[in-house]
């Protein structure tokens, strides 16, 4: 998939609105449309002052527009001062944007069918491949994990599309859909398959390290590749600061490599666990 | 009004404005050609460089703090082989003036990358990273004292004939005495400061939040400092000095001008705004044309002290 250069820009908040128990969304206008690849993310700020000081990373979820008038959404859940910062920007206010950033999911491969696995708000990242994924009738299910119901995303964010995959609801509380972690809903399920289905199927996924590192696992194991979205602490999002590495092998020696720059999309079998 | 002379001669490099990219911050200086020509910039500064590409400390590089950040980096860079062979032709395309910041383990290490770089007959300036707080072995040990400065500021003197700045550490009891260090054992310039030493624990996993347990402040939180030291090794000595620390505004960059800077470097202000060296760039221009002043030299250096009763 092509995307867009990356580029600094100016947005001005649309909307910015609570949804759901825990997750706000948040609109805005920027001066183009993006094109950016499922898994792609934007360096976010816009509060006032200097604390905190840095930018906050956040999955693309959704992009628009027509030329000369863009628009870009966003959904995060609040986790500490910058984005509880975020929560409290107005319609009219601006946000300063780096856009698109990283190395999105890969999803280019003829003849694969895909499950998309979202922990937490790990569906922001997931979401966007189902919609391209949909678009292209593209079989693939999804599987969503939360502590309890109000945790899920709302259902109206779940891309639609010609060829809505099948979705899979999984709570820790047993309040919607499966109880239990989402992790052991997918474990199960891969246990079920047929080598043949095996053989066809890739899995996206994106959400806590444990859950990441249980399905990877699982899914090498089977043969089955695993592309997984990691997120670390980052202070640039565009290469320069080496803030926010992980550990990937590299032949049989480990290096350390950018989330932001080589990933934030890495092929399981290089992540060290 | 013409636009205002914004050049200066910092220790035989002469670049065009007084706004500088910091190392660490700049990677080598490509990574912000999406953001803007990186030529208009007085001189970029790339990340340190060592004899051999180093893998830098264990994940858990970064904490944020009260307006700054703490990093332990641990200098992971590419080497300077591969600088030279691959990054350098590229900088040279884009006309940017680039200086290279080189660390080493041991002073024989510095010696051997400051050779290597000069013969790179487009490279501006050699800056000895004397500072960073990140590594065991290298060097903030060798940038403590003033006897330590002299010996490695003397022998990477003897090892290139590009022009050569130190860069110096804050984490130091008089800055005054390591700057004259640098100056008299044949720096042409110092840069300072570079991040001062703090640390993060966290009070629920009670571990520390970087891997390298101490790193270094950097951010608005140490502008104070980096001001007042700014001044006082401008007092003290006569080579050019380039402040860093804390600068993210035409109006910060300006108030180390005042207290004797002869130009500024850049740094964490370019992660949040990666357009930052720029903007101060241009605040700088229009605060000079406003003020009718037509050249940095009839600023720079101006604090007006009130004299004493």
């Amino acid at each position: 998939m092509t995307y867009n250069p990356t580029r600094f820009v100016t947005g001005r908040i649309v909307r910015n609105e609570g949804r759901g128990e825990i997750f706000y969304r948040i609109e805005a206008t920027i001066p183009e449309p993006l094109r950016f690849v499922p898994g792609q993310f934007a360096m976010v700020s816009g509060w006032p002052g200097n604390d905190p000081l840095l930018p906050r990373p956040l999955a693309v979820f959704r992009s628009g527009g027509t030329r000369g008038k863009g628009k870009i959404e966003f959904v995060y859940k609040v986790v500490g001062r910058g984005t509880a910062l975020l929560s409290g920007l107005h319609p009219g206010e601006t946000l300063s944007i780096t856009l698109p950033l990283g190395r999105g999911f890969d999803l280019e491969q003829a003849g694969r069918t895909y499950w998309l696995v979202g922990g937490g708000v790990g569906f922001s990242s997931v979401f966007p491949a189902a919609a391209v994924l949909g678009r292209r009738r593209n079989g693939f299910e999804m599987f969503l994990g939360a502590r309890t119901r109000d945790h899920l995303p709302p259902k109206e964010w779940t891309p639609g599309g010609k060829a809505p995959g099948r979705t899979h609801l999984c709570t820790e509380d047993g309040t919607a859909g499966y109880q239990g972690r989402v992790t052991d809903a997918v474990l199960e399920r891969m246990r079920e398959l047929s080598p043949e289905a095996a053989s066809r199927l890739t899995i996206l996924a994106c959400g806590p390290r444990e859950m990441l590192k249980e399905i990877s696992t699982e899914a090498l194991q089977r043969g089955v590749p695993a592309q997984v979205a990691l997120e670390n602490h980052m202070a640039c999002g565009f290469g320069v600061c080496w803030g926010c590495v992980v550990t990937l092998w590299e032949g049989d020696r480990t290096a350390y490599r950018r989330v932001c720059r080589e990933g934030p999309v890495f092929d399981a079998r290089e992540v060290v666990w | 009004m013409v636009t205002p002379d914004l050049s200066v001669s910092l220790g035989g490099l002469k670049v065009k404005n007084p706004v500088l990219s910091a190392s660490g911050t700049f990677g080598y200086g490509l990574e912000y050609t999406p953001f803007y020509d990186i030529s208009r910039l007085g001189a970029i500064v790339v990340k340190g460089l060592s004899l051999a590409p180093t893998p830098g400390n264990p994940p858990g590089r970064i904490v944020e703090t009260a307006a700054g950040m703490l990093n332990a980096i641990g200098l992971q860079n590419i080497g300077v082989e591969r600088f030279v062979g691959d990054v350098v032709p590229r900088l040279e395309d884009v006309g940017a003036t680039f200086v290279a910041n080189i660390y080493g383990k041991t002073m024989e290490e510095y010696e051997a990358v400051a050779r290597r770089l000069s013969e790179v007959p487009s490279l501006g300036a050699i800056e000895v990273n004397a500072s960073c707080p990140n590594v065991r072995e290298g060097g903030m040990a060798f940038g403590a004292t003033p006897g330590g400065i002299a010996e490695l500021t003397g022998r990477v003197r003897r090892s290139t004939g590009k022009p050569l700045w130190v860069k110096l550490s804050p984490n130091v009891t008089d800055i005054a005495s390591i700057a004259r260090a640098a100056e008299g054992a044949g720096a042409d310039a110092v840069s300072l400061i570079n991040t001062i030493v703090g640390m993060a624990v966290d009070h629920r996993t009670r571990r520390p939040q970087l891997s390298n347990v101490t790193g270094g402040l950097s951010g608005p939180a140490i502008k104070p400092v980096a001001l007042r030291m700014t001044w006082e090794a401008a007092k003290a000595i006569k080579i050019p000095v380039i402040g860093i620390g804390g600068i993210q505004s035409a109006a910060d960059a300006l108030e180390f001008l005042l207290v004797g800077a002869s130009a500024v470097q850049v740094g964490t202000a370019n992660f949040r705004n990666p357009r930052a060296c720029v903007d101060i760039l241009e605040g700088m221009e229009v605060f000079f044309r406003e003020e009718r002043i037509a050249a940095l030299a009839d600023y720079r250096g101006g604090l007006m002290m009130e004299k004493s009763p």
